[in-house]
């Protein structure tokens, strides 16, 4: 960039700016805009398998771990990660596994359906209406605050031991943490917006169906998210504490047979199952709430 | 964008009179008398009389705690206020009016709506049919210079689109009231003043009656008919000034014009006497 004598210099810096930026022809600008788009995401994809490798690594490290220890300690204590698969896939192909595990998910499945359910309803009622809180959280918080492992033999009392009996229990452990949630959630709700809905005149329906369903959803995807976790608690202490069923009759029979493989054979299926449930939900929340991964500008990333 | 600039604010000022005039005897004004409000012991307001004349532009400035942005919530009929009466085109705010509409400080977009939803939202809910709603939409996208974007979500926006989200959304409700609580604070300078010409050309259009508030003093001046500058503890009118630059402005041709300095002076003069301007 060449000033003019007379120029004053800061008056010739600025112009030499704006002939350099004026000269990018717009094809050269949209080039440019091309190429950062493609190194931003070629560093993305170098970050991802990154992290990927780490994943890797650390999965090798553990599980190789356990092998080595499983190999030199007692058997009826551990077992080395080979032998826990093996006695697993024996579990299902020469025992009862795969009907347990079915019977497990479907007590499960109406349990935390029924929770979930009763969460998103309470919770939202407590939430939108300060009567209703003001008559039922005290409830809500005692429970939420009682480990629900002690109401077990109340309702084996009450109930008895069958299948009815563990859907009960595996829904008090989801709905408490799935009211709480769902009830800050929506207290949560912008209080400009609530505003905003009456200054546009919004009746209730409207209210409840443009304003407080669409905010409460990422509270109740957290809500579900968590209940999975309590959720899979409350199958294996329904079935340890009322009639032996399903995944809990499968890990008592091992442990207490001595086959400690088979046990942990269990509860690694117990692991898989919870880290799938949660990877579902993941997907759910990517679906039904898409304006909250989007980042500004950059446009949809779908 | 371009298409608001080239509807910049034109018509002389009789012809604005006129059109107040064909706009009948006062459907857009704004008349507030005795109003009192308190928050426990302190008087928020006290005894505060302000009228806005139908088709006018008046801003509102005042320190911070002196109950400007109360007042504007009670003209929106979204908050209560102890004694008194405002009324808007004759009828007496109890609740949000129909011929009102409000533009809010942070946007009041909802993040799960596209920004056409959002728009079309409170039409919708009032009940227009389909064809207008989306005739509606449309036009009010256009004004704003937001038509290609309709389709995102607020959280892809910078924070001067929000805004022009908001003024859409405001426009399509065809209010005979605008009320604006500070909607260009969240912005940067530079948009802010973009926005400001921006709301000049799409007021003239059809000069609804509009209350800004506003901490800014060149804002009031750029925007308003009026400037009504409000004083605290109690939060009262301590100054109504006119503002007699002509129309159509430009943030440059105000600032260029000779009364701007006095009028800047004596603005700056009353907030530093009636309390600390923030």
């Amino acid at each position: 960039m060449s000033l003019t004598r007379n120029d004053p210099p800061v008056a010739g810096v600025a112009d030499g700016a704006r002939t350099a930026s004026a000269s990018l022809a717009a094809s050269d600008a949209e080039a440019i805009g091309r190429e950062v788009i493609a190194a931003r995401r070629r560093r993305s994809k170098r970050d991802r398998r990154k992290f990927l490798a780490v994943r890797l690594v650390s999965l090798a490290v553990v599980f190789g771990a356990w092998q080595l220890y499983g190999m030199h300690t007692i058997a009826i204590l551990f077992a080395p990660i080979t032998t826990v698969v093996h006695s697993g896939y024996n579990l299902f192909a020469h025992a009862q596994l795969g009907s347990q595990l079915g019977y497990s998910m479907w007590t499960f499945a109406i349990g935390y359906l029924i929770g979930v359910a009763v969460g998103i309803a309470v919770g939202m009622l407590m939430g939108a209406y300060r009567v209703v809180e003001a008559a039922v959280s005290l409830y809500v918080f005692a429970l939420y605050a009682t480990p629900m492992v002690a109401l077990v033999p109340i309702m084996t009392l009450w109930i008895g031991f069958d299948a009815t009996a563990q859907i009960v229990i595996i829904a008090l452990f989801v709905t408490w943490p799935m009211i709480v949630t769902v009830f800050h959630g929506v207290r949560q709700i912008d209080a400009e917006l609530m505003e905003v809905s009456r200054s546009l005149r919004l009746n209730r329906r409207q209210t409840w169906v443009h304003v407080l369903l669409p905010g409460a959803v990422p509270f109740v995807i957290t809500g579900a998210t968590q209940g999975v976790a309590m959720g899979l608690v409350g199958v294996i202490i329904a079935e340890l504490q009322t009639q032996l069923t399903g995944l809990g009759a499968a890990l008592q029979t091992e442990a207490q047979t001595y086959h400690t493989a088979g046990a942990l054979a269990v509860v690694l299926l117990i692991m898989v199952l919870g880290v799938t449930l949660r990877a579902i939900l993941g997907l759910v929340q990517r679906f039904l709430v898409p304006w909250m991964r989007l980042d500004r500008g950059d446009g949809k990333r779908r | 964008m371009t298409a608001m600039r080239a509807a910049s604010d034109r018509g002389a000022p009789a012809e604005r009179a006129q059109a107040a005039a064909a706009a009948g005897p006062g459907r857009g004004e704004i008349r507030c008398s005795g109003l009192y409000k308190w928050y426990g012991q302190t008087a928020v307001l006290s005894g505060l009389d302000l009228t806005v004349a139908n088709g006018e532009f008046v801003c509102v400035v005042g320190p911070s705690g002196c109950g400007k942005t109360t007042l504007l919530r009670m003209m929106a009929g979204l908050a209560e206020y102890d004694h008194g009466t405002i009324t808007i085109g004759g009828e007496k705010v109890t609740a949000p009016l129909a011929q009102v509409a409000v533009v809010f400080q942070h946007f009041g977009l909802f993040p799960w709506k596209t920004v056409y939803n959002n728009v079309a939202l409170p039409l919708r809910a009032a009940g227009l049919d389909k064809a207008e709603v989306r005739r509606r939409v449309a036009e009010a996208i256009a004004l704003v210079g937001l038509e290609g974007v309709d389709d995102r979500y607020p959280a892809q926006l910078s924070g001067g689109m929000k805004q022009r989200v908001g003024l859409a959304r405001t426009l399509a409700l065809r209010p005979e009231v605008i009320l604006l609580d500070e909607p260009f604070a969240a912005v940067d300078a530079q948009t802010r003043e973009i926005l400001q010409e921006e709301l000049l050309g799409l007021w003239s259009r059809h000069r609804q009656t509009a209350l800004f508030i506003t901490h800014s003093i060149d804002e009031a001046i750029t925007l308003a008919d009026r400037v009504v500058v409000m004083g605290t503890k109690p939060g009262r009118v301590v100054d109504d000034i006119v503002v007699p630059i002509p129309r159509p402005r430009t943030v440059g041709s105000v600032r260029r014009h000779e009364s701007y300095a006095p009028l800047r002076e004596r603005i700056w003069e009353q907030l530093r006497a009636s309390g600390s301007p923030t």
